[in-house]
């Protein structure tokens, strides 16, 4: 039976969705999560969109944490990147509008609230312009980036959740669910 | 010698703004310019669509502000079908219109506006039992203000600073000379504004209850799509009434406790900064949160006015449908317009965008060229300033009881004079003081919501008017509303049932306006000019003036980098 309260895992999907390869870690998200039925029930999958701090609340209470967004780090566009330190990630947007994952993690690290586990898988962005397609190379990174996604997600699970809660069948009716905040 | 200061981006607003300022060989700034992208692109896509869903799309002009823009549409198209709302739903509005306010204003200042005056750094040098006793001072009725408790906020802030990442305490000048308060001030901001970035999220739950989600909670043309019932379990029943009620009265707390307090404790250690920055001394509010319904402005709470000049004596009539007194001018803009035309109304508004400027990486813009994709919105040719201190001077010149208690304490408390408004601090000011408003008006409103549905209306939509059949083959609207940032205005003309042409001129068009065609600064740029600068390397007076406007452009793109340079650039057009 599922515990009361929050999932101890979260898989948090963000980026814009009108903004073509801005919105790949929506795209991440939705292939990853249908697999969530056949996972414990102690996940939840989230589309956070472009809400950046109003997440805080949402990612407090965890007990790992998985991003899936783009991730500009200059590398070839379609490049798959698994980053197990966010620290890496310079937390500085220049605009409030720019709901930057690590200003997200900074803050919540700051309010003693950051899940102890986090990671992020995300694709090097190749085109960011209005549109609702991914670009070519994102598009072909789409299953290597869904792998490793996967195999983040179960690593992060056994971390977080211990032997003696696990083992449950998970019950169909309580799926993990999808709650779409941004624009589809 | 001229010197010739760059800001581009602008950090810590929402969208994309540039500012160049030309200094004098003393420092001083003696000219300005604005330059900045806006979202426009809405005013194409409702081309042809079904005015009853315009409110959805434009609502998305914008997250931060949100729900403003959904506002305004649906009263544009109200108004233009005569379509009257009921009660229920005029206070919902007005409780979700004063939500937004005061959730956006106490995070614009701790968020956005508070590393122009809080040295972050500075606060790892304070005594946390000097700061207890300070904080006990300050805001006696907040409850955390222990030396323990400071001390543990300072030792977070240490380590987070230490790991070599400012993060969100990095888009400011730290050490800078003209930081002027004690580290012991500096340590109780930063432990407020960690409280703030608490709380903010729970206040906007009251947009979830009534709007179904947050951002971009559900409006309706007619009224509220939400139903009011007792006995339902997904209506506005008394469970959700209460939290609405307890979420108003912490909303209270936190503004009287906190964020006031805190506003004037800054205030306090810069005196000077009540004599920079005033700008244009012309401030216009359409007026809002209607207590007998739109059509009679008499009974706004925010009431509706323009001052010129700094003549708090005379509050001069607005009324955005009259053609002969909003116009917008594109002498400076990149954009075109019909031969022979100046300046045109909303109504006959055209977007037809031509950018004539220097090609990208550039320099420096040609102030006596067009430079910038936002319009020059003018009132009877009269730039002007709108947004909190605009609201806050109507309604202190028009002799409005409760802005002149708020005021009147807030100059008292300083030891000012009212002169004092007309500044960079008395703008920032003046959003503090309208918040204090704004959270008496939010238990009034929701009281009067309650005695209404106790009275026996539960009404919250008119769908008298739903259907096309019922429509005026031709007919214009305007719906307004007082944004958090400033006037709003639509602009709606519906042709055979679908929109014909839609205009929209938002707060911080008025606000980072470039000059017009008489060769007048929009209010950032008169803001800027006199203000004399300790080190153009590091321009923090021009970003404690621009930010207190609080700006709100356009929205650009997020993705995580690697070393906080812009990562992408949206250009909209």
């Amino acid at each position: 039976m599922r515990t009361r309260g929050k999932a101890p895992v979260l898989v948090l999907g963000v980026g814009n969705a009108l903004l073509r390869d801005d919105g790949v870690g929506l795209r991440l998200l939705s292939d990853l999560s249908p697999e969530g039925r056949s996972w414990d029930a102690e996940i939840e999958f989230l589309d956070g969109g472009t809400q950046g701090l109003a997440l805080l609340g949402r990612i407090a209470g965890r007990r790992a944490l998985l991003i899936l967004d783009a991730v500009n780090l200059g590398a070839a566009p379609g490049t798959v990147h698994v980053l197990r330190e966010w620290r890496d990630c310079a937390a500085r947007s220049a605009t409030a509008h720019e709901s930057n994952v690590s200003e997200l993690l900074a803050v919540s690290t700051l309010l003693g609230e950051c899940p102890e586990k986090v990671a992020i898988v995300g694709i090097e962005p190749h085109r960011i312009a209005t549109g609702m397609e991914l670009s070519d190379p994102v598009a072909r990174a789409l299953p290597a980036a869904l792998e490793a996604a996967r195999g983040l997600l179960l690593e992060l699970t056994e971390a977080a959740v211990p032997e003696v809660e696990r083992g449950r069948k998970p019950v169909d009716s309580f799926g993990p669910m999808v709650i779409p905040f941004g624009m589809r | 010698m001229a010197r010739r200061v760059v800001v581009d981006p602008v950090t810590r607003i929402e969208g994309h703004l540039r500012i160049e300022a030309v200094l004098d060989d003393r420092g001083v700034i003696r000219d300005a310019i604005s330059s900045g992208t806006m979202w426009r692109g809405l005013e194409v896509i409702l081309q042809g669509r079904d005015p009853r869903e315009a409110w959805a799309f434009c609502e998305r002009i914008c997250g931060v502000c949100t729900t403003v823009h959904a506002l305004a549409s649906v009263r544009s198209v109200e108004n233009a079908l005569k379509i009257q709302v009921p009660r229920n739903a005029d206070h919902i509005r007005n409780i979700m219109a004063l939500t937004q306010m005061v959730q956006d204003h106490v995070m614009h200042f701790y968020h956005l506006h508070a590393l122009d005056w809080v040295d972050v750094v500075s606060a790892l040098k304070a005594d946390p039992a000097a700061t207890a006793t300070l904080a006990q001072k300050v805001s006696p009725d907040w409850p955390t203000a222990s030396p323990g408790y400071f001390r543990e906020i300072q030792a977070t802030v240490k380590k987070f600073v230490d790991s070599g990442q400012l993060g969100i305490f990095a888009n400011a000048y730290w050490g800078h000379p003209a930081y002027k308060m004690p580290p012991e001030a500096n340590l109780m901001a930063v432990a407020h504004y960690l409280e703030a970035l608490q709380w903010q999220k729970e206040i906007i739950k009251i947009h979830t209850i009534f709007g179904g989600k947050n951002p971009h909670p559900n409006y309706l043309v007619g009224g509220m799509a939400c139903a009011i019932s007792m006995q339902g379990d997904h209506a506005i029943n008394i469970e959700r009434l209460n939290q609405v009620r307890d979420l108003i009265t912490e909303a209270r707390r936190v503004v009287e406790g906190l964020y006031v307090p805190d506003l004037l404790a800054v205030a306090s250690f810069y005196p000077e900064w009540t004599k920079l920055g005033g700008g244009l001394g012309n401030y216009m509010s359409y007026g809002d949160i209607p207590q007998n319904g739109i059509d009679d402005p008499a009974h706004y709470r925010f009431p509706r006015g323009i001052v010129v000049g700094r003549d708090l004596s005379h509050v001069l009539p607005v009324d955005p449908t009259d053609s002969g007194q909003v116009r917008e001018e594109v002498a400076h803009s990149w954009y075109d317009y019909p031969q022979g035309k100046d300046a045109l109304h909303p109504w006959e508004g055209v977007t037809k965008a031509r950018y004539t400027g220097p090609k990208a990486p550039y320099q420096q813009l040609d102030e006596n060229a067009k430079y910038s994709w936002l319009k020059a919105p003018r009132w009877k040719g009269l730039p002007m300033e709108v947004g909190p201190l605009a609201r806050v001077l109507v309604g202190y010149a028009g002799g409005r009881s409760d802005f002149k208690e708020v005021v009147s304490e807030a100059l008292g408390r300083l030891k000012l004079p009212p002169a004092a408004l007309f500044s960079t601090m008395g703008r920032t000011a003046a959003r503090g003081l309208e918040t204090r408003l704004a959270v008496r008006w939010l238990a009034e409103e929701y009281d009067s919501l309650v005695a209404n549905i106790k009275a026996g209306d539960t009404a919250t939509a008119n769908t008298k008017r739903w259907e096309p059949e019922s429509w005026p083959a031709d007919v214009k609207g305007c719906g307004f509303c007082e944004a958090p940032r400033g006037a709003l205005g639509h602009w709606v003309h519906i042709a055979a049932g679908k929109i014909a042409n839609y205009q929209i001129v938002v707060p911080s068009t008025w606000n980072a306006s470039p000059k017009d065609g008489k060769g007048q600064h929009g209010a950032y740029e008169a803001a800027l000019l006199d203000t004399p600068m300790a080190d153009p390397e590091r321009p923090i007076e021009i970003l404690r003036t621009i930010h207190s406007f609080d700006p709100c452009l356009a929205c650009a793109s997020h993705v995580i980098g690697p070393n906080g340079r812009k990562l992408a650039e949206v250009v909209v057009r």
